[in-house]
């Protein structure tokens, strides 16, 4: 540590020597505070802050003194959380705090997330925090007394918005996307041909998607979606999400989510986006990191809940809050996937193995989140779930590398959701698993196994007794797809893309090929949602060339191919769940053949009316185009001394018009060559 | 129905011709080889030697005396049917295209490529006036600004030429001005082959717009459409039936995978006053570059880019064959 007289010594010696660095004598300093150190000042208190970082809390219990310290220390435990707490102030009247609180943070950052957070925290049973920011109450408080009457919204009317599900005769819908995207059709599913319902130019500018029951049409553009529906197709709500690339649905259509990489910054969530459907609003945004796995929240059956996974952790939101269930998430060490059961609020989802722990599967109810079955695995490599639609089933596909087995070798959990404890089943498979798929409605599912060329494909039934018995098996398939019916029973084996489109369809009742076929270079199957009948499709986005999409009957029969410019995408419209209750439908059942003649003769009138309606527009075309002919040949005649003229008098008007000009020849063509061996001559 | 299948080209065929009367087929290939066959049994009489280049276009007059080819060895020349010996040779500053004799031999049209700074004209050359084979000098040559001839017919009395161009538009020219009598443009995408009925009253167009149109060959009326999903290149109609032949194929470009059946383009019949397809014949091998109907109507033949030409004589239950009408 130098001496202050050394250093002064110092300096002036410096100043003999070398240059000066002081600054001169009548410098001023232009340079002001704010420049030098804004950076400081900002964080120095600010006039308005003392107001903006208070918040109120309401509904504090009232104590007297005695509790107030423990009071105070609960309240701080809770609201420290969300940032500094620099001042508090709890008024009393009669010895007792008021109920309400004054809380001071350091910045209003934090006050405005006390607010978020701790806004309807149950402490206990009578009292829940109502928190809010104090500006707030300054900007209730200057609203005006005059009431004014919100002014009065038109009331858009849609029409029926279920209209399409009073089509006379049943026909279902179906959305085309084609001219590489240009055009969009909606169509009437006939068996004869489709019929055009709507048509519109550059409708969406990538792809469409229907929601779930079918009531709206989602198109995507560039500033975000739009929803059509009723009759005319009429634009019903638009949702502003810059960029948007992917959306899902609510099961029950109240709500959507949309995701867009453009939209995201750190303090305004806007990657992923929840809408309210009918309102338009926008409920809540969330970060999204990638959307590799889309959908990344996935719903409950009943539009009820809906959750996210990310690292370690399982995230579980309610509606019509969109807050976490509980106001926490779930943290589940190394979980890897889960899924929704599509019957019940009941949650999946398995977490691999973790040193001596292993690997195991979970089923969780909500919101209770009881652990209703736990199933431990062992030597576990990879797990994927897959629910049978009403949820009565769950199959856990497991790989697994076995002790003693080398190789990986693949099992089928069964788990029956419906049989109290829900007991579980071991499926094992010889070979690699190419596909597997419930049969909706039913208790049946199909594999795909083998390795090409030698696929097969395998039928199991899982019976009421607690055995999965194996119905079937078909080998050497050309196949890599399953596509159940909606209703169960049937099904379409394809070998989709590089297996250039070999259909196999199957009646699994008793597991008979019904017919097999090919599109050629097919790239989607899809069944309307009664199963009556499959469309299978080559889209432009796979392959350039023969773009169409054929019809064909539940049975294999090929109905119609329809050839489309640059045909890209074809969906069916979902259908609403049936109204009818189980009676009903028995009812109906019964009188099937009642039924069943009435619409036989309907289809006899139909086709019989097309014929005649072809036969009539031949009929036209024929009498217009004779017409035409006469004439010509008309002329023809009145031409025909020109004609000899040209052709210094040769008639040449038909083939055999001058024989006595012909020369006869006779030529010997070679036509055949036979050896026959003559006997010896001796 | 058994194909005769000839065998005389070693590159894709561009053009088959029958003489009038129907006992020879001429075919012309890019191997620069010009072939005429006996069309009773397929038995090949001959070749035209002399192109150094692809042939494009061969025609025969009325009375199958002279041969008119048209090379991308910037000629046009003329050839003694029966004997093979070349009797004209026009040059020309690119290829020619597309040539043929009017209705009574004396006149031959051929329309030039536009290529390397050189544009599309269309000659006119009376034989009669053998000054202008010596001179190589037309009497009437059109220039074709716009959009060049891809594909051009004589009409009925050898009063106008109607051509089709590459942007799908017809136009009659005058044979003695060369002005434009009519134009029509009802194809989107260029005509790839016009050939006339037997009568020479109708054309049918054959386009790279997925479909081949009849037309009136005087008003140049629009009468019937024939649509497919796939560039048409050539289309023929029947001197007999109410029936015209197309062949096609996708765009050399877009095969990027080969389908599982070989053999799979197919010559495809539509009827002409319908407009519907009733059949289709398979059997070449790469997609079929030129159709034609023997003028008795009992046979056809198409000419593909695998090099086969195959002749086609028709079952007896194709002529009794009708739709429900």
């Amino acid at each position: 540590m130098q001496d202050t007289e050394d250093i002064a010594a110092e300096a002036e010696f410096e100043e003999d020597e070398g240059p000066s660095f002081s600054d001169s004598e009548d410098f001023e300093d232009d340079i002001d505070d704010e420049e030098l150190l804004g950076d400081v000042l900002k964080e120095g208190p600010q006039e308005a802050d003392g107001i903006d970082s208070v918040v109120v809390v309401d509904n504090v219990p009232q104590v007297g003194q005695e509790r107030l310290e423990k009071l105070k220390n609960v309240i701080h435990k809770i609201f420290s959380k969300f940032g500094k707490i620099t001042n508090e102030f709890y008024p009393e009247a009669e010895g007792k705090t008021k109920g309400y609180i004054f809380l001071e943070y350091s910045s209003p950052n934090h006050a405005i997330e006390a607010v978020k957070n701790a806004d309807g925290y149950k402490l206990d049973k009578q009292h829940t925090f109502r928190v809010n920011v104090f500006t707030d109450f300054d900007k209730y408080m200057t609203i005006s007394d005059e009431w004014e009457t919100p002014e009065k919204q038109p009331f858009k009317d849609f029409g029926n918005l279920r209209h399409w599900m009073e089509e006379p005769d049943c026909r279902d819908q179906y959305s085309v996307i084609y001219e590489s995207g240009e055009r969009t059709g909606i169509y009437s599913n006939d068996a004869k041909e489709p019929i055009t319902v709507e048509e519109r130019a550059r409708w969406t500018e990538t792809y469409v998607r229907w929601s779930p029951k079918g009531t709206y049409l989602a198109t995507f553009h560039q500033r975000g979606i739009a929803l059509w529906g009723g009759e005319k197709f009429k634009q019903i709500q638009r949702f502003s999400h810059q960029g948007v690339q992917l959306i899902d649905f609510s099961p029950c259509e109240r709500y959507m989510v949309t995701f867009s990489p453009l939209m995201d910054t750190k303090d305004d969530p806007q990657a992923i986006i929840i809408w309210d459907v009918l309102t338009g609003q926008k409920k809540r945004g969330f970060h999204c990191e990638s959307s590799a796995h889309w959908p990344i929240f996935k719903w409950s059956h009943d539009g009820k809940f809906f959750a996210r996974m990310t690292q370690d952790t399982l995230s579980i939101y309610e509606t019509p809050s969109m807050g976490l269930l509980d106001k926490k998430s779930l943290k589940i060490g190394g979980i890897k996937d889960f899924s929704w059961s599509p019957g019940d609020n009941v949650i999946a989802f398995w977490v691999p193995e973790d040193k001596d722990i292993p690997a195991r599967v979970t089923l969780m109810q909500l919101p209770s989140r009881q652990e209703i079955r736990v199933r431990n695995l062992f030597n576990v490599v990879d797990s994927k779930l897959h629910w049978q639609k009403q949820g009565d089933y769950l199959c856990v596909k497991v790989d697994r590398t076995p002790k003693g087995t080398p190789g990986v070798v693949t099992n089928f959990e069964i788990f029956r959701m419906r049989e109290k404890q829900v007991p579980v089943d071991v499926v094992e498979m010889k070979e690699g698993i190419i596909a597997f798929a419930w049969e909706p409605n039913g208790s049946k599912f199909a594999v795909l196994h083998g390795e090409s060329p030698r696929i097969n494909s395998s039928f199991y039934h899982v019976k009421s007794n607690g055995k999965i018995e194996l119905i079937k098996t078909f080998d050497k398939q050309q196949a890599n797809s399953i596509f159940w019916s909606p209703q169960g029973q049937f099904l379409v084996l394809a070998g989709l893309r590089s297996m250039n489109g070999a259909l196999a369809f199957v009646d699994t009742s008793d597991c008979t090929m019904m017919n097999i076929a090919e599109h050629y270079m097919a790239s989607d199957v899809e069944w309307d949602p009664t199963g009556r009948y499959v469309v299978t499709s080559v889209s432009w986005w796979s392959h350039k060339v023969d773009n169409a999409f054929w019809l064909w009957t539940f049975q294999g029969r090929l109905l119609q191919k329809n050839n489309k410019d640059r045909f890209c995408q074809l969906l069916w419209r979902p259908r609403p769940a049936i109204l009818l209750n189980q009676e009903e439908i028995k009812l109906i059942k019964k009188d099937l053949k009642k039924y069943s003649k009435i619409f036989e003769q309907k289809d006899r009138l139909s086709q019989s009316k097309a014929s005649k309606e072809l036969v009539d527009k031949r009929q036209t075309m024929m009498e217009e185009y004779r017409k035409y002919r006469e004439t010509t040949i008309q002329m023809y005649q009145e031409q025909r001394t020109l004609r000899l003229d040209l052709r210094g008098g040769v008639d040449t008007d038909d083939l055999d018009s001058n024989v006595e000009d012909w020369e006869e020849e006779t030529i010997e063509f070679f036509i055949n060559e036979e050896i026959i061996p003559l006997g010896d001559p001796e | 129905m058994r194909p005769i299948l000839l065998q005389g080209h070693e590159r894709s065929i561009t053009q088959i011709k029958y003489n009038r009367e129907g006992d020879l087929l001429f075919s012309a290939a890019k191997d620069t080889v010009v072939n005429v066959w006996y069309s009773v049994n397929g038995e090949r009489l001959g070749n035209y030697n002399g192109h150094t280049g692809a042939v494009w276009c061969v025609d025969a007059d009325w009375d199958t005396k002279n041969v008119l080819t048209g090379s991308a060895d910037n000629s046009c020349r003329l050839w003694d049917c029966e004997t093979g010996k070349q009797l004209a040779l026009l040059e020309t500053s690119s290829a020619v295209r597309t040539c043929g004799f009017d209705f009574s031999g004396n006149i031959i049209m051929f329309s030039t490529d536009k290529q390397m700074g050189y544009q599309c004209y269309l000659n006119l050359f009376d034989l009669r006036d053998p000054q202008q084979i010596e001179d190589n000098q037309p009497y009437s040559s059109v220039l074709c600004s716009d959009s060049k001839i891809t594909s051009a017919v004589w009409g009925p009395l050898g009063e106008f030429v109607i051509a089709g161009h590459e942007s799908g538009e017809i136009n009659q020219f005058s044979a003695k001005s060369g002005e434009i009598l009519k134009t029509v443009k009802e194809h989107s995408k260029q005509i790839n082959d016009i050939q006339t009925s037997v009568d020479l009253t109708m054309v049918i167009t054959a386009s790279k717009d997925n479909t081949s149109k009849l037309f009136d060959s005087a008003s140049l009326e629009h009468i019937k459409s024939f649509k497919t999903e796939r560039p048409v290149n050539s289309a023929a109609i029947s001197p007999i039936m109410d029936h015209v032949v197309m062949g096609g194929g996708q765009e050399a470009m877009d095969v990027t995978t080969t389908s599982t059946r070989i053999g799979k383009f197919e010559a495809r019949f539509f009827h002409a006053a319908y407009e519907e397809e009733f059949g289709r014949v398979k059997g070449h091998f790469g997609p079929i570059n030129c159709v034609a109907f023997h003028p008795d109507g009992k046979s056809y033949s198409s000419g593909g880019e695998d090099g086969y030409v195959r002749l086609h004589y028709f079952d007896p239950h194709y002529f009794d064959f009708e739709l429900e009408a």
